[in-house]
């Protein structure tokens, strides 16, 4: 079966400026999807490209293994987007909003746009103007998923989300994805999607440069090793791993050695103090931008 | 969509429209009082200091100003025109942009529905408004007339229809500019520069015959206000190459528009 959404060696370049290099990756029906990345390594240059707003250079972006038209329309009303910056039409009220945008597609959108505005707290009245940028994230997230999508795009978001609407939204996107969703969830905090993403894919300077399911990314035997002891230079020479602090009695390294192969190599030494820590996933994620 | 795009542009057509009529009102009312029989020697004599070719491009050569009417069909048409042709262009410069302006571009493009789709829209109701405005305004200097004297209703009739075919190929062509910008401000004095240059293009044109070649760089020529006042008729070949303008410049902004990068 065909990935729903595939990207084969995606390229962009504005002019010689490049934009994204070489992003390829695969996500399967009912998969989160984690994009990783810090401010201006290509996450939103390759969300743009997927929907159309910007041309790509080179490269295939394959929807249910056919390259995509963006003049489709049945291709299109699968999608769902939520841009990292929301803009909608300010003189337009919620409600009227709501009803404008279900009325391009060819199915009914009011029972699962209820559902979503009371999970959201939207008041539907006010105008799109007098929204807070957290409601306008709000109700980006309700323009997003009404027409029950088969494909969600999401850039950034849950920025200006508080803590218990990032919950709310995390559970909606359980749900969707339990109901077969495909959602691409880009974002450059690996902790917010750590818990609901199946893979994550890094991406640097326009190139994925790491792509593992979320239980292999915590599986890899990174940890913090912390040692102090007089032979802290033999120590140092025999171990041969990334150095992240040293003084003179006290070293810390990244280690990634098999612990009965640590304990074997540290047995030579005589060793003051050990200390061994799991690495966080943001640090993990730092490792790989170093 | 449409209805959206209706509503949109509903408040700048008023207001243009409400210039309009409250200038031309205001001539109306007046010019009983200010167009006597003694004010009409002096201005006669003042005619005759202007050299005919600077009447020919008012049309003052071909008809008096003693009356409203007379008015209407040299300096009102003039305001008319350029108010119509500024009007047109300014809508055809804003109304794809006005997406980008307001960054809703991004909404806009990810609903089902194709980019050529937007463009019509937009189209159809830019061109109405235009079409709209020239119709209603048209009935108010109708009424207007009938109240100030009797007219030659035809060539009014006609004379009213022309601002038509100069202001939507003036949309047409700046809706073309503006489809390879990102920012109305940038292109507003392209459009705005591009109406007067071309106005003015086409008053020298009337100047002598040596530079008549001119007209052919001017799209006001299109509107051949002369040719309406002396024959009482369209000139149909001036209309068709309206309406070619029109049609190139509206298909060169679908496909501008669909090759259009949004950033």
């Amino acid at each position: 079966m065909n990935p729903v959404i595939e990207l084969k060696n995606l390229k962009k370049y504005y002019g010689d400026i490049k934009g994204i290099e070489r992003v390829s990756f695969k996500i399967n029906a009912g998969e989160i999807y984690g994009f990783i990345g810090p401010n201006g390594a290509g996450k939103s240059t390759t969300i743009r490209t997927i929907m159309g707003l910007i041309n790509k250079t080179s490269g295939s972006i394959l929807i249910n293994g056919e390259e995509i038209n963006h003049d489709n329309k049945q291709i299109k009303e699968m999608f769902g987007y939520l841009p990292s910056e929301i803009h909608l039409y300010d003189d337009m009220k919620v409600k009227n909003l709501f009803d404008y945008h279900a009325s391009f597609y060819q199915k009914d959108c009011f029972s699962r746009r209820k559902e979503l505005v009371k999970l959201l707290k939207i008041d539907e009245n006010k105008k799109i103007e007098d929204l807070s940028l957290g409601n306008l994230k709000k109700v980006g997230i309700v323009l997003a998923l009404m027409h029950s999508p088969k494909i969600v795009i999401l850039d950034e978001p849950t920025s200006g989300l508080d803590p218990i609407m990032q919950k709310v939204f995390h559970d909606i996107l359980l749900k969707e994805k339990e109901n077969g969703t495909t959602i691409l969830y880009s974002s450059h905090v690996l902790s917010e999607v750590a818990n609901i993403c199946d893979k994550i894919g890094f991406i640097k300077d326009g190139i994925i440069i790491k792509e593992d399911t979320i239980e292999n990314i915590k599986k890899y035997n990174y940890t913090y090793l912390q040692i102090s002891s007089k032979d802290i230079k033999k120590i140092k020479d025999d171990l041969k791993l990334e150095v992240v602090s040293e003084t003179n009695e006290k070293i810390i390294f990244i280690n990634n050695l098999e612990i009965n192969e640590l304990i074997k190599k540290l047995s030579k030494y005589n060793i003051d103090e050990l200390l061994i820590e799991e690495i966080p996933l943001e640090d993990l994620f730092l490792k790989y931008y170093k | 969509m449409i209805k959206r795009e209706f509503k949109v542009n509903f408040k700048s057509f008023v207001i243009w429209l409400a210039v309009l009529v409250v200038i031309f009102l205001v001539v109306y009312i007046i010019y009983p009082y200010i167009i006597t029989d003694e004010t009409m020697k002096s201005i006669d004599e003042m005619m005759t200091i202007f050299p005919e070719e600077i009447l020919k491009a008012f049309n003052m050569d071909m008809t008096s100003i003693s009356t409203a009417y007379g008015w209407f069909k040299s300096e009102g048409f003039t305001f008319i025109l350029l108010i119509i042709g500024v009007y047109s262009s300014l809508l055809g410069t804003n109304i794809l942009l006005k997406e980008e302006d307001d960054e809703t571009i991004e909404y806009l493009s990810s609903l089902p529905i194709k980019r050529s789709k937007i463009v019509t829209s937009k189209v159809v109701s830019g061109i109405s408004y235009i079409i709209i405005m020239i119709l209603l305004f048209g009935l108010f200097n109708y009424i207007s007339l009938l109240i100030s004297g009797s007219f030659n209703q035809k060539e009014f009739f006609l004379l009213s229809l022309t601002p038509i075919f100069v202001s939507v190929p003036l949309f047409a062509i700046s809706l073309f500019i503006s489809s390879f910008f990102h920012n109305s401000k940038r292109v507003i004095g392209i459009s705005l520069g591009f109406v007067f240059i071309s106005y003015i293009i086409n008053v020298l044109s009337e100047l002598s015959d040596k530079v008549k070649f001119l007209k052919y760089f001017s799209i006001y020529s299109l509107a051949n206000v002369r040719n309406v006042i002396e024959t009482c008729s369209f000139n149909w070949l001036m209309v068709v190459i309206s309406f070619v303008i029109t049609a190139l410049f509206i298909l060169l902004t679908y496909v501008s528009f669909n090759k259009k990068e949004f950033d």
